[in-house]
């Protein structure tokens, strides 16, 4: 299976650098969840040896009703590298994304590492700042469409984020009410509640998923909990803004 | 239009209320989409009521959210009368089978200290006549067969409202971000339907005040004491029975009700 680990990350890597729709590889190919990590893990590595490096992680599927949708019980999770940030109020170029979409989100800022199971208190713990924050998810796949083992392997979608101002987190952060804006007109509003009931919860998950395949979320990564709504789709010349209640907020736009 | 017509509608809506069985939809006896003449239907049956011995505690407003405005083909937002009869107390059960098909939406209540009893009140001015808010659920429910509704059968049908829950905290509006508040509705600990402040006509505030207006219009202003259930922070669920739901508004506190089996 390891040539095929390779060859598929090659695939997914290309796509992800070339900003090219690529067919499921899941049509072609048979291989499991956890052979879809590997698959991701590798094509990261063919970035970071091109010269980007680890900034943090992103958690996926952090409500029910995706997981539900998806026909799976878990969530899943995506490495962030440093050519994935956006500037807060910068501008990307959606020549070099495949079909962009974006969500609002929440992002941790840790302060201590974070490997393995553990409680929603401890992994709060080493939180050092939390930040209003956005997720251009682009699925390398044609038509958005994908098995969960597909869109494992290909980053969980992973492809850009926003991070807006680092607040202390020493306010309660259950149910901040989250607005994303298009031109200044609202298109998705929601609550940091729809992240899997609390938003500290995907942290705790994030540390038990990605010791799970090995890895520990390191001091100073940042760790984005999972979208607060559904995703829109980016188009050129558009202007986002997310606010989160008592965070403040973030935005972008995309080029004309 | 004849008033004919009209007190058929408001008769077919008072006795699918009356009976609990639902009707057949109003809209083919109005005039296609004069929303006045539903208006008039949903008068006829409020003076029925209030005959009847019910007691007005005040108002509610629906077709507040963007989309839902889109669904029904309308750019406004709609109002009903609220009774003393339909409020529930936080948490007590509500007796399902005795409604048709129940929905529940999370919202904030405002309640008034001042009279807004002049043309085109503006937002501070009715600020100024809120004396706190507290949060809340309303449970929707349509005399219309199958929730078969256009504009005109919703407002007709006393715009759907049949039950509401309030919360028993008093709080001042100047301590919650009526914008930005999240709002989260919980059914066995999953969040059924998630929101903010904001997904009430951008906020709850500008909704209660298109409320004052039209009240004013339509001489039925709004007065000291009144409750006014501003709409929807989140989507609507359909209710089922033996369920709970709770609804949590940020800064707002919590409220809950039941649904027997």
């Amino acid at each position: 299976m390891s040539k095929n680990i390779d060859k598929l990350a090659k695939i997914v890597f290309d796509a992800q650098i070339n900003a090219t729709a690529i067919s499921q590889l899941s049509e072609t190919e048979s291989f499991t969840l956890e052979e879809a990590y590997r698959v991701q893990a590798k094509s990261i590595d063919m970035r970071l040896a091109a010269g980007e490096h680890r900034v943090g992680m992103k958690m996926g599927f952090t409500s029910r009703a995706k997981m539900v949708q998806m026909g799976v019980d878990d969530m899943i999770w995506g490495r962030l590298t440093n050519l994935m940030l956006v500037e807060d109020g910068g501008e990307i170029d959606i020549s070099n994304y495949v079909h962009p979409r974006v969500e609002p989100e929440i992002a941790y800022l840790l302060k201590a590492p974070l490997s393995g199971p553990l409680s929603t208190v401890e992994a709060w713990n080493a939180v050092e700042a939390i930040a209003p924050a956005m997720e251009i998810i682009d699925s390398r796949y044609e038509n958005f469409k994908f098995t969960v083992e597909d869109v494992v392997a290909d980053n969980s979608s992973s492809s850009g984020f926003i991070i807006g101002p680092w607040c202390k987190p020493d306010s309660d952060i259950a149910n901040l009410g989250m607005v994303m804006e298009f031109e200044g007109r609202a298109v998705q509003i929601g609550s940091s509640a729809a992240i899997l009931g609390h938003p500290a919860r995907s942290l705790a998950a994030a540390s038990r998923m990605t010791a799970e395949d090995g890895e520990t979320l390191e001091a100073g990564w940042i760790v984005l909990a999972g979208g607060a709504t559904a995703a829109e789709a980016l188009y050129e010349g558009v202007s986002v803004r997310n606010t989160v209640e008592g965070l403040g907020s973030c935005s972008f736009g995309v080029a004309k | 239009m004849s008033d004919d017509t009209i007190q058929k509608a408001a008769d077919l809506l008072h006795k699918a209320y009356r009976t609990g069985k639902a009707c057949e939809p109003v809209r083919d006896l109005l005039p296609e989409g004069d929303v006045d003449a539903a208006y008039a239907v949903q008068e006829i049956n409020t003076e029925r009521r209030l005959a009847n011995g019910a007691r007005m505690v005040g108002r509610k407003i629906g077709l507040t959210s963007k989309l839902v405005q889109k669904q029904l083909g309308v750019d406004r937002p709609d109002f009903g009368i609220l009774f003393a009869d339909m409020s529930m107390p936080d948490g007590e059960e509500v007796e399902t089978s005795s409604l048709l098909a129940p929905r529940v939406e999370a919202e904030i209540t405002y309640v008034l200290e001042k009279d807004i009893n002049f043309e085109k009140p503006t937002n501070s001015e009715v600020i100024d006549a809120i004396a706190y808010a507290t949060p809340s659920i309303e449970i929707v429910d349509s005399r219309i067969k199958d929730w078969n509704i256009k504009i005109q059968d919703t407002v007709a049908d006393n715009a759907s409202a049949v039950l509401y829950v309030l919360g028993n905290q008093k709080i001042k509006i100047e301590n919650f971000d009526g914008r930005m508040c999240g709002m989260v509705m919980e059914c066995q600990g999953e969040p059924v339907s998630v929101g903010a402040g904001a997904a009430c006509l951008g906020h709850p505030i500008n909704a209660v005040r298109w409320l004052a207006e039209e009240m004013v219009n339509r001489g039925r202003p709004l007065s000291a004491g009144d409750v006014v259930m501003s709409g929807a922070l989140g989507p609507m669920v359909g209710v089922e029975a033996g369920q709970v739901y709770e609804v949590r508004i940020n800064g707002l506190g919590s409220v809950r009700t039941a649904f027997a089996v």
